[in-house]
């Protein structure tokens, strides 16, 4: 479960497309990336989710390109493009990673960042004297590394079935190793909360594009004014379900 | 700054309750708040008030971790470490406080709970209370605080069912509850899908009760006995962490200050973070509180006649630390008495998810809940059980928002098509049994300073020596087997995994906001901070109120008893103005 992906090597434009954007425009992309195996994954399943127009023009105001490159690939790969949602890129899941790391959420605000600094158990929460920027970043370093040494190739070369495999073992924990920087609670405590938010937060802060993950659970979003509903639509489905309403709607 | 009559520290519940009191009489009362006046701003408007992720994800009501938090260790053999994000429970900032962020639920205590170990040792023997779990009597009756409760009722206009009116026992209400000398001032919030299929079930199958939880929701228009306005609830599912945006629930941003700030005598200073209190040991008295203008960055001394600390819990506390009033608790020798019998809550839950019920988490109060309080508190015999306390059971139905509100059934993976397919075929379907336990005081949970942790301002942190102890973890298994019991009699298609309180501490869950203790009220100044009046037993004209007067923490939400508590001291400082001494 080493292979780096054929495709990527051979320099096929895939489904990556803002990797392959950066690469057409010049950009220092060192690593080939993202998607191209999920996008041949889904061109297999009876109906996919039509792509919608992405965000292909977003400019990351936090992430470098590795880093981009292992953010794409990583919502690509958890949120692949089926016949619910299109790809984690396309949901806009990366920008919102980036533009939470770039704002006050990213740079430490109402995290209390004084010494003395003490590891702890997990129980005891975040205790790095690392900015949740910094912190994210190192992450995205030591996946790369973890993924080189072990399985031959950065996360976002490697095939689905061994990002996969990655995703998995990371999140038990079972990459980590005593006095190394840990993955798991990297993954569990940072990447993973910033995962849900960027499919569930109103579309205002560049995830969930076009409410996409709203329709999918049938959460009707705003003005969320239901005095009547409450009575009317008690223990039946709800008219607005599937067509939410956010923030932007409302401006 | 100009002597004033009295000065409260913090601008929350209690302090507008207490400055209510006060300015019927036209007193001359300071309240000084740490954080921003709320209200006008996005945090209650539409569309932004909507925004799960600053509010109820990022916390933007909350006090900030950045400038001030806390210290937690397991047992006081371990090292400290801080709660660099507040996570676990969730003080409030800004004019208020935390009685802007609940999500309403205001019952009243069952009525034993103020003499919780003559009740004990009354029904179980004079061995029944382990001799480290210092449970002791709050040294003020339910008939006294009778009055109290009613009027908060009706200030912030209280939903429910009375369930004992007068001594006779009303149907629909709560058969545990003390007799209440009127019916709640508004009619039940609509019950959720939910919610019915726990009533129909528990009533039909086991013979509960089950009832409405009271409610600061407001089910219509309301105008409370100040002339002051609550809207109807939207059921928007924004409550809990969030202001109402339909001005629909009983909070002091809405109901107290407005109408204070029109009263002669009282002044509000937001941006007012109190660093200590000034007093003087030789005479047993308060002068006032020092505090940092933080729109000036000047340090400002407010002299006052009477002092009140009604911040949250562990502000109170810390200030009483800091100033050396009253004795520091110690484990050790189970001497001292700040910061003893700091307590929490066992809470607990298990996911349902029924594939043919539209449950519509999104359809939701803050408090329309629908519970039982067979096992609550000793509503029930505890005979042979091996732990004491309990806690109320129901379906607590207050928002379907989807970052946080989500849940999928045990097995679903954690990314990928199967877990969005997850997601959309459970969404609707969901709701979770949840118990919230009582935690009882602990002879080695307690608070004391951080020798090593400061805040923004150079002053110690406050270290929370606390975990849950056998008896809550027992509290906490014996209410997941109830609910357990419950739930296969919903006719779930699927009963996901029970939490209880059964490893330790948590500080990264969020388990509510019910902290306690601390500063705990009582009969006797050895075991106690303030007297049956709130009165601090070193300096007389020093009053505390608020959780942090609770010598326990029982099965009910705690609010209730803090607004009878706070409005009973307003009165009994009018009294003590009038004739200053110690209040009998």
């Amino acid at each position: 479960m080493n292979a780096a992906t054929d495709s990527c090597a051979s320099g096929l434009p895939g489904t990556g497309r803002r990797l392959f954007l950066r690469q057409a425009a010049g950009a220092a992309a060192l690593w080939c990336a993202a998607g191209e195996v999920a996008g041949q994954v889904a061109q297999d399943l009876p109906t996919i989710y039509p792509s919608a127009p992405g965000p292909a023009d977003t400019v990351y105001l936090s992430f470098g390109p590795e880093e981009a490159d292992c953010v794409e690939a990583m919502v690509e790969h958890m949120c692949p493009r089926d016949e619910l949602t299109p790809g984690g890129v396309d949901c806009g899941l990366a920008v919102f990673i980036d533009r939470e790391l770039a704002g006050a959420y990213g740079h430490g605000d109402r995290l209390y960042l004084r010494g003395p600094f003490r590891p702890g158990l997990p129980e005891d929460g975040y205790q790095l004297s690392m900015t949740p920027a910094q912190y994210f970043k190192s992450g995205c370093r030591a996946l790369d590394q973890n993924c080189q040494r072990r399985l031959g190739a950065v996360f976002a070369r490697l095939d689905a079935n061994a990002k996969e495999s990655c995703l998995l073992e990371i999140s038990t924990n079972r990459w980590d190793e005593t006095g190394e920087f840990s993955l798991g609670a990297w993954f569990n405590e940072l990447f993973y909360p910033l995962f849900t938010q960027a499919c569930f937060s109103d579309p205002v802060y560049g995830g969930n594009r076009d409410k996409v993950f709203w329709r999918l659970l049938g959460y009707p979003g705003l003005p969320a004014t239901y005095g009547r509903d409450m009575v009317t639509y008690r223990g039946r489905p709800h008219p607005a379900a599937h067509t939410p309403r956010s923030m932007q709607d409302f401006a | 700054m100009p002597h004033c009559a009295v000065v409260i520290v913090g601008g929350g519940l209690a302090a507008g309750l207490v400055a209510r009191q006060l300015a019927r009489d036209g007193v001359e009362t300071v309240v000084l708040e740490r954080g921003a006046d709320l209200g006008p701003g996005a945090e209650s408007r539409l569309p932004t008030q909507r925004d799960e992720l600053r509010w109820a994800v990022r916390g933007g009501l909350m006090q900030d971790a950045a400038v001030e938090t806390c210290t937690h260790r397991r047992s006081r053999h371990e090292l400290a470490r801080p709660m660099r994000r507040l996570a676990a429970f969730l003080p409030g900032t800004g004019v208020g406080g935390a009685g802007n962020h609940w999500n309403g639920q205001c019952f009243r205590w069952t009525d034993y709970n103020l003499a919780l170990r003559t009740r004990f040792t009354g029904r179980y023997g004079p061995q029944a209370i382990p001799p480290d779990m210092p449970i002791q009597d709050w040294g003020v009756s339910y008939d006294e605080l009778e009055p109290y409760y009613d009027l908060f009722e009706r200030l912030f206009g209280i939903a429910g069912q009375a369930g004992n009116l007068r001594g006779e026992l009303r149907p629909g209400g709560n058969p545990f509850e003390a007799p209440r000398q009127h019916e709640f001032p508004q009619r039940p919030l609509e019950i959720t899908e939910a919610g019915r299929i726990f009533a129909e079930t528990v009533a039909r199958e086991f013979g509960h009760r089950p009832f409405p939880s009271p409610a600061a929701n407001s089910p219509d228009p309301y105008v409370n006995p100040d002339g002051m306005r609550l809207g109807s609830c939207q059921y928007c599912g924004h409550c809990d962490r969030f202001l109402c945006e339909a001005n629909a629930k009983g909070s002091p941003e809405l109901l107290l200050y407005p109408w204070l700030r029109r009263q002669k005598g009282f002044t509000l200073r937001p941006h007012a973070h109190v660093l200590g209190i000034e007093h003087d040991p030789t005479v047993g008295r308060a002068r006032g509180v020092r505090y940092l203008d933080l729109t000036t960055g000047e340090e400002c001394f407010q002299p006052a006649d009477v002092v009140v600390l009604a911040a949250f819990t562990l502000t109170n506390t810390r200030l009483l630390l800091l100033a050396g009033l009253g004795r520091a608790y110690d484990p050790v020798s189970g001497e001292g008495v700040v910061g003893r019998n700091f307590c929490f809550q066992a809470n607990s839950g298990v996911p349902l998810f029924f594939r043919d019920r539209w449950l519509n988490p999104f359809l939701a109060a803050g408090a329309s809940t629908t519970v039982i309080d067979e096992f609550n508190d000793d509503n029930f015999d505890h005979t042979g059980l091996g732990f004491l306390g309990g806690g109320y059971i129901g379906v607590g139905m207050s928002s379907g928002r989807p970052i946080t509100a989500r849940r999928t059934p045990p097995g679903t993976p954690r990314w990928g098509t199967a877990w969005k397919r997850a997601n959309a075929d459970w969404y609707a379907h969901n709701c979770a049994i949840g118990a919230q336990g009582s935690c009882y005081p602990h002879r080695e949970n307690y608070l004391e300073l951080d020798p090593d942790y400061t805040d923004a301002y150079g002053q110690p942190l406050v270290r929370l020596n606390f975990d849950f102890r056998e008896n809550e973890r027992r509290v906490s298994a014996f209410l997941v087997e109830q609910s357990l019991r419950i739930a296969r009699a919903m006719g779930a298609t699927i009963i996901g995994a029970a939490a209880g309180r059964s490893g330790q501490f948590d500080t990264r869950a969020y388990q509510g906001s019910h902290i306690t203790g601390g500063t705990i009220m009582g009969g006797d100044p050895a075991t106690s901070v303030v007297s049956p009046r709130l009165q601090h037993w070193e300096a007389e004209n020093l009053f505390v109120v608020g959780a942090s007067v609770f010598a326990h923490n029982g099965g009910h939400n705690p609010t209730g008893p803090v607004g009878a508590l706070a409005l009973r001291l307003g009165d009994d400082l009018a009294r003590y103005l009038a004739q200053p001494g110690r209040l009998a």
